[in-house]
């Protein structure tokens, strides 16, 4: 059984590595969010064989779930829809090597002289079970500071991001159509992202096409 | 399946064999299953769509049309599988299984009947929430993968109604969370027992277990199903939440490239999907297996035939809601994209907010502690020296009744405030609207 769980151990993690590096060396930039994808979900793999059930759907929930959708809409909103020629390595990529290498090192050496490394015991199986009640009563009661303070940062950057998006269209309650906003625009002066298309026009046609019989 | 399992095996195989069997068979009989529930859901379908049009519907293969799906099958398996020259060959190949596959997942958490679960995950309902968000990588991917603009957009549309509802739907799940002290569907059915409204509290008067103290039936519960349905049907694409697919404006979404098997595949995940959630908002929300006479038969000693009855209660509550879904289908034209969105944010999350709310109100006075020995109690707050709960005493019944009249005000006060405020502003009624300067009379609705 020992071996079993090491098999599937060492499996997880070479798929894991795999996966990261092809995120940072395919060319193009959705396969590597979808690879990305791939090495969040056997990170959860892995939370799983640790037993920790909780922690693992929450890396789905959160990374898989949120993040990765987030970062695919991202690209498909800003970028060019066939998202080819990207390129993943610039000329000073070396110089991002030494800080990775570096960061990395502070992070693990640390770890390696300080762990106790002996075999764990097996975890009692009640306590086990139940990781989500523990970690609940852990935020509740030990860490209650660092999970108020991000709780209010999360709130802070909330209240940011619909001030942002709320900036000019604060006083008006109603969203505009896009014909609608076209015209705002047309009236200010602005300059027009939709310079392609002759707007004035159009947005006159939209507006009276129904009415004619 | 586990324990049969080992008590007839024990001896013979190592309990790891046994372990590797059981999950085998737990899988093969889901793998099963699931197809063959949604060819009859095809089935039911378009037979109850085209009673609603007064047409016929499928009734040439098979008795009554049964055999329909069958023949669906078989035409879809011989069609040409079609793959755009531009498309992304692995993407659009692999779109398909990874929009159904967490659908198959979900079958794994859910339990069928009384004493029926195929496995015992301890956080499940937290499970069906981050695995049903998976298959939105899976639309992305179809969208993406297909290189077709209509595609894209129908994509982008799933996926951003798709994790705008969710947010309602988990904090209306999380609302009975807290009613229930447990994120196990498995236990969720048999709390659920009792009478209406008071649930089992009246057990030790000798009130029979009617099996009736269905969650729904309180304020926290009807709310939170209502929220959790109409985020389902919107997660699911029925209408009128079928935006992503919306044919009189881009084709068929995300899946106008697709044909054949790939397309079946896709079309099957969306029907599983929406019968996983019927079934997993009747076991949170509908009582689940919890019926009349399944507590009662399971006390006079008839464990076999209470899981056959509570089988067909919680199979006939799961039809239930996806015939719901076909008759909203039947009976309502579809919203609009900002209409959905504003739907979502500015009405459903706030509501579901204050369920919550109201259900830690409701836990509290069910926790708070009365009497003279609860000096120390973590639930207990004394004003001037009194404890002001102190008249509720310690029958519980009484305690549920008053979370009942609590919730229940503050939840229909929350209903009808957000309704008050989500009307449209002066100045944009329809006839205000019609002295619109951009668009004249045109934009009456």
């Amino acid at each position: 059984m020992n071996i079993l769980i090491l098999v599937i151990f060492f499996g997880l993690s070479a798929f894991t590595l795999a996966a990261g590096v092809m995120v940072v060396t395919v060319k193009n930039i959705i396969h590597a969010a979808l690879w990305l994808i791939a090495s969040f979900f056997s990170v959860a793999a892995l939370y799983l064989l640790m037993e920790a059930e909780f922690i693992a759907i929450v890396q789905v929930l959160v990374y898989v779930g949120a993040i990765s959708i987030l970062v695919l809409f991202a690209i498909m909103l800003t970028r060019h829809v066939t998202g080819e020629g990207v390129r993943q390595l610039y000329q000073r990529w070396w110089v991002a090597l030494i800080v990775a290498a570096a960061l990395f090192g502070v992070l693990i050496v640390p770890t390696v002289f300080n762990f106790q490394w002996s075999v764990p015991t097996a975890p009692d199986q009640s306590a086990g079970l139940s990781s989500a009640v523990q970690i609940g009563t852990a935020f509740m009661r030990e860490y209650l500071l660092p999970f108020e303070i991000a709780s209010v940062l999360l709130l802070v950057a909330l209240i940011g991001a619909i001030v942002i998006a709320f900036e000019e269209r604060a006083s008006r309650r109603r969203v505009l159509t896009l014909a609608e906003e076209v015209e705002l625009r047309r009236q200010r002066g602005e300059s027009l992202r939709l310079a392609a298309t002759p707007t004035a026009p159009e947005a006159q046609n939209t507006g009276s096409a129904p009415s004619q019989p | 399946m586990i324990d049969i399992l080992l008590s007839l095996l024990g001896g013979v195989l190592p309990s790891w064999l046994i372990y590797v069997i059981s999950f085998l068979v737990n899988t093969t009989i889901i793998l099963i299953v699931t197809p063959v529930t949604f060819m009859m859901m095809t089935w039911f379908e378009r037979r109850m769509v085209a009673r609603m049009q007064d047409r016929l519907g499928p009734n040439r293969v098979g008795p009554a049309g049964l055999l329909q799906a069958v023949a669906d099958g078989v035409k879809m398996f011989t069609k040409e599988n079609i793959t755009p020259r531009a498309a992304d060959k692995w993407v659009h190949l692999i779109a398909p299984v990874v929009a159904t596959a967490p659908v198959m997942f979900l079958f794994a958490v859910i339990p069928w009947g009384r004493g029926l679960e195929p496995s015992n995950v301890n956080v499940s309902v937290l499970f069906v929430v981050a695995i049903s968000s998976i298959s939105a990588v899976g639309l992305m991917m179809g969208g993406w993968g297909s290189n077709n603009k209509f595609a894209l957009l129908g994509a982008m549309r799933a996926v951003a109604q798709m994790v705008s509802y969710e947010i309602p739907a988990v904090i209306a799940l999380l609302g009975m969370v807290l009613f229930t002290g447990t994120m196990n569907l498995n236990n969720y059915s048999a709390l659920q027992g009792g009478i209406p409204l008071l649930g089992s509290t009246l057990q030790e008067l000798g009130v029979p277990d009617l099996g009736l103290g269905w969650f729904v039936f309180t304020p926290i519960g009807l709310l939170g199903f209502g929220i959790f349905f109409t985020c389902v049907l919107s997660e699911g694409e029925r209408t009128p939440f079928d935006i992503p697919e919306a044919d009189s404006e881009i084709v068929a979404g995300y899946m106008t490239e697709y044909s054949g098997m790939k397309f079946a595949v896709f079309y099957m995940g969306q029907f599983l999907f929406n019968y996983a959630l019927s079934m997993v908002a009747s076991i949170v929300f509908l009582g689940g297996w919890n019926g009349p006479g399944v507590g009662l038969l399971a006390d006079a000693g008839l464990p076999f035939l209470a899981g056959l009855l509570s089988v067909v209660y919680l199979f006939v509550k799961t039809w239930f809601l996806f015939f719901v879904m076909i008759w909203l289908r039947g009976a309502f034209p579809r919203l609009r994209m900002d209409q959905l969105m504003s739907f979502a944010w500015k009405f459903l999350l706030p509501l579901a907010l204050i369920n919550i709310l109201s259900a830690a109100l409701w836990l509290t006075l069910m926790l708070w502690c009365t009497g003279p020995s609860c000096d120390q109690s973590l639930w207990v707050v004394h004003i001037a020296g009194v404890n002001p709960l102190d008249w509720m005493g310690s029958a519980a019944w009484v305690r549920q009744l008053v979370g009942l009249v609590v919730s229940g005000v503050i939840n229909v006060g929350a209903f009808f405030w957000l309704l008050s405020i989500n009307r449209r502003p002066g100045g944009e009624t329809p006839a205000e609207l019609a002295q619109d300067q951009v668009f004249g009379v045109a934009s009456l609705p």
